[in-house]
């Protein structure tokens, strides 16, 4: 009896909890006036990252409602885990302190790094803005086609940072699409590498779009590099295999597997594909909000990510400073940036195991 | 030419030349207080650069950058202390100059030195931007690998007279270089856990740590002001006279460094170094360097601007930053709409020409207002040392803290700050420390990738051979002459820098040097335990660290052993008043830790006002509520929150 009178009390209150929020989102607008929010960015000034969220300032600042002051801050160090970190102790559910990162904290959380103290899962998400990468190759390597590069048998030789960074999602691809690459980790940066593969030293690399566009195209035009494919971007089921609007002339990896082999891509390796290229392409570069954040703040960040995809002045800057592409909203990505955020146990074991035994990581 | 005199006309809009002036003055702030070089100055500036055009808003750090190395010679010759980690020549020659009481000398030429190293790299910012890029093409992994390994050479020439502990301490900061990840093998090692620890210690904080805390220490015991004669700074003419000296040994120096700036990542530190080692193997009495030789002095300073100017090279041509400040500078570009590469000298000739013109502007005002300032600056060195330690430690504070923001920063500024006293007791050299630190990372990066990608082919690159012949050529050039001098029978005068009479080998030991020689044996023997578990190609370069270096410990620990049991009588503690002021600052960094920043910092004022600084209770208030509301200034400007105590913030 009591524990009947219990259950219907702890539904009834569920259920006017429910309708408190659908109220509130329909009717109450969540407004920022007065104050300040803090966009934390886990890396040193003047990275991609840093000038990203320094580039939305000022249309978060015009499109949030109420107009708050946007102030980017950095807390670099542990390779964005310390600020990380910071940023779970420190965080209110108020919607005015913003995490602004990138896979380079995704990744330590999905693969169990143990300095990791921040749970990137139970955290909403406020706004994001997707990375896209494009593949190429020397032209002196001989090949022409995607297919050439799968059947290569010449020496290739990829330059990366390190395995379980950025780097991750490329050789993924190459994994799934067995091509024979041998990579040469433990470079500084994306930018030191794009020198290395000028001067011949390795002859297969990736860029980002925005580099991609400003610093390599012109050497494939001139035909000094043969571009082959894209890592892709999110189709409207929130699988990583449409074209890149911002390269749309590429075929996406699933294009040229697709392509080569005449079937769709299947198994662990695709999975774990999908996983890490989301978290670094698709969800590349993600503003997180405390996990508690009331709904009514994630959807004025919606809002305003509504707003600014249709400012004139955003889509015209947005295309070089970070290659044309539409903001990401949360109320279509939440789901499926913690589910990425989640793989099985299966991909996860797939990931340990390749990166401890093909790249020597040690965890 | 046409967009040359069309960029001066540009930067010649008033609005623009404020900007530029505004920045010249931050970087001479940021320069001059130790940990706030460069990166700091620049990073603080960032938002303001949007208040301005894109023009404007370039110029503004373009002055702050520019300067920073020509202002952090007054800190570095006053006060000992680098005032950035590309200066320590300039801290080691400049400073004992000072203590000569020819601190005007070391800083006319210091500053002379700078500004031709800014105007060296402003001119070939000019000319080479068209013609550079296949020169930063050419310099591969291999030419980057024997860069790092040069300075690594010449910084032996650091080492001093008593070799084992020379060589023990450049062990010691390449073991220290290798705290964080292993580029070749995803191993981090010695962290201990630590998030802090993952990406390794940060250079600032090495260097403040090793220099700055001991001198803070030493001379707040002291008592007295920072130098023991009256230095007189308004006579410049010794300063030019060693300048006129000295001047192609710049222009050399000079060109040194515009060819580090080329090299991404060795850079500012490695250039520093190599072009001190010039001085040295370009000298003939060789027996005053480390004990206040201009040569130093001006070789250092005429490399380290240059190459903070150059590093916008690869920055402009590449989109690859030379530097951390260069780095900023990037983002800053493309937050105004500029994507340098290949084609930004063809598409935006007027914006690489104003660049080259706000960087050489901004060298001569810089040194300019340098000249103008010093005599004020000096008379600070005279009055009680203790009035200036208290804010220098706190701006040290700031600075170690803007790296993370977290404690970690602080601790590790303590202990290093610690060690650092002793090793200064001890009489080990701390300069191999930290060039060993700062080497270690692109020495460990180069080796690997050059042998993945290149196998031992390298080694007969021509470029590696070139840069090999800065070391070869020189070597063979002595021998010979040595062999020539024989033939004649004529004993040649002064290629034995080691023989020095004036300085009679120690008999017995001390307390900071058994402490030391312990120390280092366990340092290395810890790491050594810890080192067999990494992966064999994340072991190889800190067994090359700690293998010599415990040995050589070792040897040190035997050596200091039999000297204490030869002459008990010799035995002392050295410098014991100073004891006292390591435990203040010790109570002062758990005051931070357990009660927060605020707290601690009005106690530890207090305290060091009325007690070293012999002010009364007034005095003392007033002037530390003067520093107090300055250093929470600075942080607000930095936009970054003073450190939270652990029991404020978890009980309230």
């Amino acid at each position: 009896m009591t524990r009947h009178t219990k259950l219907s009390g702890s539904s009834a209150l569920a259920v006017s909890l429910m309708a408190l929020l659908g109220a509130n989102h329909a009717t109450a607008q969540h407004s920022f006036e007065g104050q300040t929010i803090e966009v934390v960015v886990p890396f040193a000034p003047g990275g991609a990252t840093d000038v990203a969220a320094r580039f939305l300032e000022r249309f978060l600042e015009r499109h949030l409602e109420g107009n708050p002051n946007v102030e980017v801050t950095n807390r670099g160090g542990g390779g964005s885990i310390l600020g990380a970190n910071w940023f779970q102790q420190n965080a209110r559910p108020d919607g005015q302190t913003v995490l602004f990162t990138t896979s380079s904290t995704a990744n330590p959380y999905v693969l169990g790094q143990p300095e990791v103290e921040y749970d990137l899962a139970a955290m909403r998400m406020a706004y994001g803005l997707p990375f896209g990468s494009v593949t190429y190759v020397a032209a002196n390597t001989g090949i022409e086609t995607p297919e050439d590069f799968v059947n290569a048998s010449g020496p290739l030789l990829y330059g990366g940072i390190a395995a379980a960074a950025s780097d991750l999602p490329t050789l993924l691809s190459f994994e799934v699409l067995g091509v024979d690459v041998r990579s040469v980790l433990g470079f500084t940066g994306r930018g030191p590498i794009r020198l290395a593969f000028e001067r011949g030293e390795t002859n297969v690399d990736f860029q980002f779009t925005p580099v991609y566009m400003t610093q390599v195209a012109s050497s494939v035009e001139d035909g000094s590099s043969v571009a082959l494919m894209t890592g892709g971007s999110m189709d409207e089921n929130g699988r990583l295999i449409a074209r890149d609007p911002a390269v749309p002339d590429l075929p996406s990896v699933y294009e040229v597997y697709v392509d080569v082999f005449g079937e769709e891509p299947s198994g662990v390796e695709w999975d774990a594909y999908q996983a890490m290229g989301a978290l670094t392409l698709a969800y590349g570069l993600t503003a997180y909000l405390h996990p508690d954040t009331p709904d009514e703040i994630v959807n004025a960040f919606a809002d305003a990510v509504a707003r600014i995809n249709e400012d004139p002045e955003f889509i015209e800057e947005g295309q070089q400073v970070v290659g044309g592409y539409a903001m990401t909203s949360p109320v279509d990505a939440e789901a499926a940036l913690r589910a990425a955020l989640q793989p099985s146990d299966e991909v996860r074991e797939y990931l340990i195991n390749l990166l401890t035994d093909k790249f020597d990581v040690q965890f | 030419m046409d967009n040359a005199l069309a960029a001066l006309s540009e930067l010649f809009e008033p609005l623009r030349l404020f900007a530029l002036i505004m920045g010249v003055l931050a970087g001479m702030v940021f320069g001059m207080l130790p940990g706030l070089g460069g990166v700091a100055a620049v990073s603080i500036m960032l938002p303001f650069i949007f208040l301005f055009d894109s023009y404007a808003g370039l110029a503004l750090l373009l002055g702050a950058i520019s300067v920073v190395y020509t202002s952090d010679t007054i800190t570095s010759v006053l006060l000992g202390a680098p005032g950035s980690p590309a200066s320590a020549p300039t801290a080691i020659e400049g400073h004992a100059m000072a203590r000569r009481g020819e601190a005007a000398t070391a800083l006319g030429l210091g500053f002379l030195a700078s500004m031709t190293g800014g105007l060296i790299g402003a001119m070939t910012l000019a000319l080479a931007i068209p013609v550079a890029g296949p020169i930063v093409l050419a310099l591969g992994t291999p030419e980057l690998l024997m860069f790092a390994l040069i300075g690594l050479y010449f910084a032996s020439s650091m080492i001093g007279r008593d070799l084992a502990v020379g060589l023990a301490a450049g062990c010691l900061g390449l073991l220290i270089g290798t705290i964080g990840p292993a580029p070749a093998a995803a191993n981090f090692r010695f962290t201990f856990g630590q998030a802090y620890l993952l990406d390794g210690l940060s250079l600032t904080i090495v260097a403040l740590g090793l220099f700055a805390v001991p001198e803070i220490i030493s001379m707040l015991s002291g008592g007295g002001g920072i130098s023991s004669k009256r230095q007189v700074v308004s006579n410049w003419s010794s300063g030019f006279v060693e300048f006129w000296k000295s001047r192609w040994l710049i222009i050399r120096s000079a060109f040194i460094g515009t060819f580090g700036g080329f090299v991404p990542a060795v850079g500012a530190n490695a250039s520093t170094w190599v072009a001190y080692g010039h001085a040295m193997s370009s000298t003939k009495d060789k027996s005053r360097f480390g004990k206040g030789e201009p040569r130093g002095v001006a070789a250092a300073e005429g490399a380290n601007n240059a190459t903070v100017i150059s590093d916008l090279v690869p920055t402009l041509l590449f989109s690859v930053p030379g530097g951390p400040a260069a780095a900023i500078f990037l983002g800053a570009l493309f937050s105004f709409g500029f994507f340098p590469g290949p084609r930004m000298v063809t598409e935006e000739p007027v914006l690489l020409y104003l660049i080259v013109w706000s960087v050489a502007l901004a060298s001569i005002v810089g040194a300019a207002i340098c000249f103008a300032i010093t005599p004020l600056v000096a008379q600070l060195t005279r009055i009680r040392f203790a009035l200036i330690a208290a804010p220098l430690m706190l701006v040290m504070v700031a600075g170690a803290y803007q790296a993370t923001q977290s404690l970690g920063d602080i601790s590790i500024l303590l202990l290093l700050g610690v060690i650092g006293w002793i090793m200064k007791q001890a009489e080990w050299p701390r300069a191999p420390v930290l060039v060993g630190f700062v080497l270690a990372t692109p020495v460990e990066q180069y080796f690997w990738l050059t042998t993945q990608i290149h196998g031992w082919s390298w080694l007969g690159r021509p470029g590696v051979l070139l840069i090999a012949s800065f070391i070869i050529v020189p070597l063979i050039w002595r021998a010979a002459s040595r062999w020539i001098a024989k033939r004649k029978a004529i004993s040649p005068l002064s290629v034995s820098a080691d023989a020095d009479p004036d300085v009679s080998k120690p008999t017995g030991t001390t307390a900071a040097r058994l402490a030391m020689s312990v120390i280092a044996v366990a340092i290395f023997g810890y790491a050594l335990a810890e080192a067999m578990g990494f992966r064999a190609n994340a072991r190889l370069l800190p067994l090359l660290a700690i293998i010599p270096g415990l040995a050589l410990a070792i040897f040190v620990v035997v050596r200091e052993g039999i000297r204490l049991t030869r002459n008990v009588d010799q035995f002392h503690f050295e410098a014991k008043a100073d004891y006292p002021i390591i435990a203040l600052l010790i109570g002062y960094a758990l005051g931070i830790a357990l009660f927060g920043f605020q707290v601690a910092t009005a106690v530890f004022l207090i305290f060091v006002l009325t007690r070293f600084a012999g002010l009364r209770l007034l005095g003392a208030l007033a002037y530390a509520t003067i520093l107090f509301v300055g250093i929470n200034g600075l942080f607000s400007l930095m936009r970054i929150a003073p450190p939270e105590g652990y029991l404020i913030s978890n009980l309230f």
